[in-house]
């Protein structure tokens, strides 16, 4: 979301039609009459059977759904600052509906005598989803709202989905999947988050250091960012494969290694391969981050009679700051998704999930294990965009 | 004190200061003029070796600056410039504190410096101290470059064009307020620019550069009546050298007493320049002004016949003495 955040803001003017949120309640009201809302499945492995918007809902929660589709988009012909505040509520109001639907949905297509059936989640479902999240960015834009308005806005919204699938979703195959083995939903949550954490630390620390060390020697700046650029190439499947026959060979051969738990798959090649990745966007924006401070304040720290170390750490760093975090960001997103392709070497983590349902044709269980991915993604994406933003010369801007 | 004796730079093949010799008194404030590339900011950053020099000696207060640590020996020299060099991430009271901070002052003598400071430039305390450089105008952030550059109340400082990125009425402002100040502190400055109007203004000492040499040296109105080349004569503003000259000379030192003739009707402080007077002169189509004290007293007339034979006639002028 913040690669959308990092856009110029449009300018400030209010009257003039705005086509985008035209544009976009009009795709999601032909979305959610077009598409499937959801489908009911008998149990697990047989295919569901699929229901339009009426089927799911009634006439009722059809009318209301469309009625503020379009009260969206006729808000935005002639848009003013009113206006948008009012868009703001129909698609925060729309969102805090979207499980209610859900709960509708399942009372009256389940038949309660098959306790084994499940409601699955359509098309048409995330497709409203994803373009409320677009029309939330277009409003916050306009309104000129701060990233922590949104994400206090986001994070309520989230409570009560939560909420709500606790409460009243348990025939949501989601929340099946999910009662069926929270513990190890718990345990794989954990290992990805440390596994993610280790990777970004220790990339955080030598990054640092490599940079540091590439801005005293030159030499050393073009095989070191060779060398990443090269690692950056290896598909990640492949780099996990490839640690493994010397690292079990490790195993073997030197005791002390294995009993510190190397072996050829697990966690140690896992973190090796993440770290390999992690590096070189580490690496290049350290080594940019500190290279771009404005020589003219660093030329003047050197006349006011500012020691190296003391140029170093009380201006070149802090001043390199913003974009050294920018770095972490972009190293931990990746990481975070890079982790699930770990679980093909054992190494844990939600991954699991995702092979685990791909093996046995269990979209919902992919699901249980790519949605937290894409949600821890998100927050941490916001959160380290934030503190960068904070940590920005002067503060706000 | 500043001395510089046959000090030469070059980088590589290249000679960026050739064999200069200067001389910059304890409390004189002295000029470097020349255009771009003429070797002035070397100079001026071979003072504090932020720039080493090649041959020569530079000496300050007696000893060779070889002898200092440069670190020490910066922090004991205020040096401010164009681009200011605030640092971004830092308020204008951090700014301004540092190099006390570097010398491990006690936080309350900080403190109190800063606030000090702030007075003398102009920068109320409880309106600039926690701003950042970037929320001030042009003019402000060069007033806390100065403040900072004299925060540890150096000796010696250091200016490389501090007023060259400023408008001309900013510019203005904040020459007089460095010559108020300059008559206050009594500091041994050594200032850069490519401004002659600057220079002549400000200086003591006047040093023209050109291609790494000095070219002349003096005090400005002896520069101004007997410059050494075609280069300083256009560097002097060429036909405009007599209303430059005048405007280093007040009416005081040339007014003659009051006649037994009618007094003029138009006024002019005894404290304004000879130009200023000319100036009105033109406005008010007349030859003879009566020169006023601060209370507005007559003390004597100021008058054009006089004034031009005057100027032909003073070879040395008070600056001089």
């Amino acid at each position: 979301m913040s690669q959308i955040d990092a856009l110029p803001s449009p300018p400030r003017q209010y009257g003039h039609l705005n086509s985008v949120l035209i544009c976009l309640s009009a795709v999601m009201l032909g979305a959610s009459w077009l598409l499937d809302i959801v489908s009911v499945a008998p149990n697990r492995i047989v295919a569901g059977t699929y229901y339009g918007l009426v089927a799911a809902i009634g006439w009722p929660g059809a009318l209301l759904v469309s009625l503020l589709f379009i009260a969206m988009g006729g808000l935005a012909i002639r848009p003013s600052r009113l206006h948008y505040y009012a868009q703001l509520c129909i698609v925060t109001l729309i969102l805090l509906l979207m499980p209610f639907g859900l709960m509708v949905a399942g009372h009256w297509l389940i038949d309660p005598a098959l306790p084994q059936a499940r409601l699955g989640i359509g098309a048409a479902y995330w497709v409203v989803l994803f373009l409320l999240l677009l029309c939330l960015v277009e409003v916050r834009l306009r309104l000129q709202l701060s990233r922590l308005w949104t994400a206090l806005l986001l994070s309520s919204v989230g409570v009560a989905w939560l909420l709500c699938t606790a409460l009243w979703l348990e025939n949501l195959a989601l929340v099946q999947e999910f009662q069926a083995r929270d513990q190890q939903f718990y345990r794989a949550m954990l290992q990805h988050v440390v596994l993610v954490g280790i990777a970004v630390s220790v990339s955080i620390v030598v990054g640092l250091v490599l940079a540091m060390l590439m801005r005293r020697y030159q030499r050393l700046q073009r095989i070191a960012f060779a060398w990443l650029n090269f690692l950056q190439t290896i598909p990640s499947l492949a780099l996990f494969g490839l640690l493994l026959a010397p690292l079990a060979w490790l195993a073997a051969n030197v005791p002390v290694l294995a009993q510190l738990g190397v072996s050829g798959i697990g966690a140690t090649p896992a973190l090796m391969a993440l770290i390999a990745y992690s590096l070189l966007p580490m690496v290049r924006n350290t080594y940019i981050a500190l290279d771009e401070v404005d020589p003219e304040t660093l030329d003047a720290a050197k006349a006011m009679g500012m020691r190296p170390y003391q140029r170093f750490w009380q201006v070149r760093f802090p001043l390199a700051l913003p974009i050294l975090l920018e770095g972490v960001r972009i190293t931990a997103v990746q990481a975070i998704g890079l982790t699930a392709v770990a679980a093909l070497i054992g190494a844990g983590g939600l991954g699991t999930f995702i092979f685990q349902g791909l093996g046995q044709a269990a979209m919902d269980m992919v699901l249980l294990g790519a949605l937290p991915i894409l949600v821890l993604a998100l927050i941490v994406d916001a959160s380290l965009g934030a503190l960068a933003d904070t940590l920005r010369p002067g503060g706000h801007k | 004190m500043i001395e510089l004796s046959h000090v030469s730079k070059h980088f590589g093949a290249d000679t960026a200061v050739d064999d200069i010799s200067l001389h910059v008194a304890k409390g004189k404030f002295c000029a470097l003029v020349g255009s771009s590339g003429c070797g002035k900011s070397t100079t001026l950053r071979m003072i504090n070796r932020l720039i080493e020099h090649s041959s020569g000696d530079i000496i300050i207060d007696g000893q060779a600056i070889g002898h200092y640590d440069p670190v020490k020996l910066r922090r004991r020299i205020g040096y401010a410039i164009q681009s200011t060099g605030l640092f971004p991430h830092w308020t204008v009271a951090h700014n301004i504190g540092l190099v006390p901070r570097l010398l491990k002052w006690p936080a309350a003598d900080v403190k109190a410096r800063v606030e000090e400071l702030m007075r003398l430039l102009g920068l109320p305390t409880e309106e600039f101290a926690h701003k950042y450089p970037h929320q001030l105008s042009g003019g402000q952030a060069q007033r806390v470059g100065v403040a900072r550059a004299l925060a540890a109340d150096p000796d010696i400082l250091l200016m490389d064009e501090p007023f060259g990125a400023l408008d001309p009425i900013t510019r203005e402002k904040l020459q007089d307020e460095l010559a108020k100040l300059q008559a206050r502190l009594h500091k041994t400055v050594v200032f850069v620019t490519h401004d002659m109007d600057e220079a002549l203004k400000l200086a003591d000492h006047l040093v023209v550069m050109r291609e790494g040499r000095i070219v002349q040296q003096g005090a400005p109105l002896a520069l101004l009546q007997a410059p050494a080349d075609p280069f300083v004569e256009s560097l002097l503003g060429g036909l405009e050298r007599g209303l430059k000259q005048a405007a280093l000379t007040r009416v005081k030192d040339h007014m003659s007493s009051l006649g037994q003739t009618l007094p003029a009707q138009s006024r002019i402080p005894g404290d304004f320049s000879l130009r200023q007077a000319l100036s009105m002169m033109l406005r008010d189509h007349c030859d003879r002004l009566t020169v006023v004290d601060q209370h507005d007293m007559p003390m004597g007339e100021l008058s054009l016949r006089k004034v031009v034979k005057e100027a032909q006639l003073d070879k040395v002028s008070h600056r001089d003495a």
